[in-house]
């Protein structure tokens, strides 16, 4: 009825103070939903594509036992075959091999465990951007014969520096204790201290020439046309070769998986804490609008307007105001991811502990369009909701509120 | 026959805590063409009496015809509409929609019956004329004085076509000029367009004015007089 949207309107306006604290309320929620969302799934998503795209990458294989136990006889026995049907499925953008063995780097301060990771320059570099770690020295692809690159970490538990040697030793594939000496290339600094720490490179032939008669691989990573085909490709692989096992890189990193888990939940949380400040504002907001107007909604009744039609009334406000704060606050949270995703959320200030773990302090922002639905249904169903309570307070009113004396 | 007749009514507030008999076994008959004030002292029950017959408010027993039809036994929706065909208000205060202007609120009622738009803009009009109001039609209650916010509200009452008026104490918050002005044009309507009010009123002046007063007291009619003849207005 246009006589209820035009009293509804003429209400809204009747305390534009109010109202404009309310719209302002509905639009910063929104707007404050959209961007966090944003910020978290940049966040997760960055996180997720730094450590497929500078190690994990989207599948790997191994021997089904060797990411347990790292013997470096439990390499991939077909590996030509695997790599032969890479070469041809065109979902495979990209894959390397890698030969690696779990020994003992050698200091002259100390020995420590570590994980020697045999790669083929050429492959790896097209595969991963681990390269990109680099932060002091060359990478594998220098001059420098038995060339080692080792973690930021490591080099200084162990007090070395680019140009010192290492000696490293580990079992080859007969089973026997072998060793050989490296000059430290270069000193890369990856997303975690942790594997700084654990992790060794060296070039796979140099590598192979110590390990046996034979070229033995153990693992190879895989990148794809797209991360949601890592499934599939995956379960076509082990069924197509026997003894070996393929994985997802949400196989090889619960950590990564957890991380997307975590975010969704943080999601949802912070979405909630949003929604039900909201959700109170607007009660509060509503029912003083409707206290004050007790007896003139009791004259109403009085006269002879319809319960229904009071109720009407009511929420009809909510849902202009609604309507508006949603329209803009949504435009405004478009144009802010759209800005930022380009631009970037400079986060620096807040998380210079994030920076030490390896996490971008500039963050883009993402948002699929179904979590703009989500974010805007949830904020139209909160105010609505919000507004039913006052809206039935209105419609239980006694018309005697109008007869009233004084 | 009578437009409200009432029967043996009564009302209690407070039944269970410290009750308070408002109204006792009051049976009364207003018809068609009256103008009829209810006095009394504070409290002796007249706003009670008031709401029964508007069928704001239910009795405790008794019976309230309008008509000719039993509203006190309504259902509270059915109440409503039946409110909104047969019965015209005017309080003491509040009456008007603060956001809508003269016209607007006079309007409104007719737009609540579901009437022709054409005829409700006339209409509105008319009546904003008839109550000395036909400069004002755009302004808005803030913008009106007291007494003319209170003829709004019987151009208002008068707009929805009712059976009856019923008016609690429409002058008490109006300097005597505005209240006699009131007076002046419900007067009117009675006399041209045989419109019928029933109003209370503590103030003389105004009692002075009406045909017929109901005195309370207590709860009770205490005195109902016919003050002047009704001959020659209708009524017989
Ligand atoms: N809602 C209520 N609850 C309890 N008692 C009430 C209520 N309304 C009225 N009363 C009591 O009922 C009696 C009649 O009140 P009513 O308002 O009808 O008197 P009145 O004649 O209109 O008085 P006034 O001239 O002051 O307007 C009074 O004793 C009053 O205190
Ligand atoms: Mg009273």
């Amino acid at each position: 009825m246009k006589t209820l949207l035009t009293i509804s309107w003429r209400n809204i306006w009747r305390h534009p103070a109010r109202s404009s604290v309310l719209l302002a309320a509905i639009i910063a929620g929104l707007w404050a939903g959209v961007v966090t969302v944003g910020i978290i799934n940049g966040l997760m998503q960055q996180r997720i594509d730094y450590m497929i795209e500078s190690e994990i990458t989207h599948a790997q294989i191994h021997h089904p036992d060797f990411l347990a136990e790292g013997y470096s006889w439990l390499y991939i026995p077909n590996h030509d075959e695997i790599t032969n049907w890479l070469e041809n499925d065109e979902r495979v953008t990209s894959y390397t091999s890698r030969t690696i063995t779990d020994g003992m780097v050698q200091s002259p301060i100390k020995t420590s465990g570590v994980r020697i990771r045999g790669i083929n320059i050429e492959s790896e570099i097209r595969t991963t951007n681990f390269h990109e770690n680099i932060v002091e020295g060359e990478y594998l692809d220098s001059d420098i014969r038995n060339a080692v690159i080792i973690g930021q970490k490591l080099a200084k538990d162990h007090n070395v520096e680019v140009g010192n040697r290492i000696v490293l030793t580990f079992e080859d594939t007969g089973n026997e204790l072998t060793s050989g000496s490296f000059n430290i290339a270069g000193i890369f600094r990856s997303a975690s201290t942790d594997y700084d720490e654990r992790n060794v490179f060296i070039r796979s032939n140099e590598f192979i020439a110590l390990l046996g008669d034979e070229k033995v691989y153990h693992e190879i990573g895989i990148m794809l046309a797209d991360e949601e085909l890592a499934g599939p490709v995956v379960d076509e692989l082990n069924k197509a070769f026997t003894g070996i096992h393929a994985q997802t890189w949400r196989q090889l990193s619960p950590e990564l998986s957890m991380l997307v888990e975590l975010g969704g939940y943080m999601v949802i949380l912070i979405t909630m804490i949003i929604m039900i400040a909201l959700a109170f504002g607007i009660l509060n907001t509503m029912l003083m609008a409707l206290f004050e107007r007790m007896r003139e909604i009791g004259m109403l009744l009085s006269i002879g307007m319809s319960r229904l039609r009071v109720f009407n009334m009511i929420m009809l406000e909510s849902i202009i105001l609604t309507i508006t704060g949603a329209t803009v606050g949504i435009v405004l949270a478009t144009l802010s991811i759209n800005y930022f995703s380009d631009a970037g959320i400079n986060l620096e200030m807040f998380a210079e502990g994030a920076a030490q773990l390896g996490w971008d302090h500039i963050i883009y922002p993402v948002l699929s369009s179904t979590e703009y639905i989500i974010i805007l249904a949830v904020v139209v169903i909160i105010t609505l909701l919000a507004s039913v309570y006052p809206a039935i307070k209105g419609i239980r009113i006694n018309p005697l509120e109008a007869a009233k004396d004084g | 026959m009578a437009i409200v007749r009432t029967e043996k009514l009564s009302k209690v507030y407070n039944p269970d805590t410290v009750p308070v008999h408002a109204l006792r076994d009051v049976s009364i008959e207003i018809n068609e063409g009256e103008f009829t004030a209810v006095r009394g002292p504070s409290g002796s029950g007249k706003t009670t009496l008031l709401n029964m017959i508007g069928g704001l408010d239910k009795p405790t027993s008794g019976n309230v015809f309008i008509n000719g039809q039993e509203i006190s036994k309504m259902k509270d929706s059915k109440r409503i509409d039946f409110r909104l065909q047969n019965i015209g208000f005017v309080f003491q205060h509040y009456n008007l929609i603060p956001v809508f202007t003269a016209r607007e609120n006079v309007s409104f009622i007719m737009l609540l019956q579901k009437r022709d738009k054409k005829e409700i803009r006339q209409r509105a009009d008319e009546l904003l004329d008839q109550v000395g109001l036909g400069e004002r039609k755009d302004a808005r209650p803030v913008q009106l004085s007291g007494g003319q916010q209170q003829r709004v509200a019987v151009a208002r009452a008068l707009a929805s076509e009712p059976k009856f008026i019923l008016a609690d104490e429409p002058t008490a918050n109006l300097d005597t000029e505005s209240a006699m002005n009131l007076l002046d044009i419900m007067e009117k309507m009675n006399r041209e367009q045989n419109v019928t009010f029933v109003f209370s009123t503590h103030d003389q002046r105004v009692i002075d004015r009406a045909y017929r007063v109901i005195t309370m007291v207590d709860g009770a009619i205490h005195k109902d007089e016919i003050k002047s003849p009704l001959e020659g207005r209708g009524v017989s």
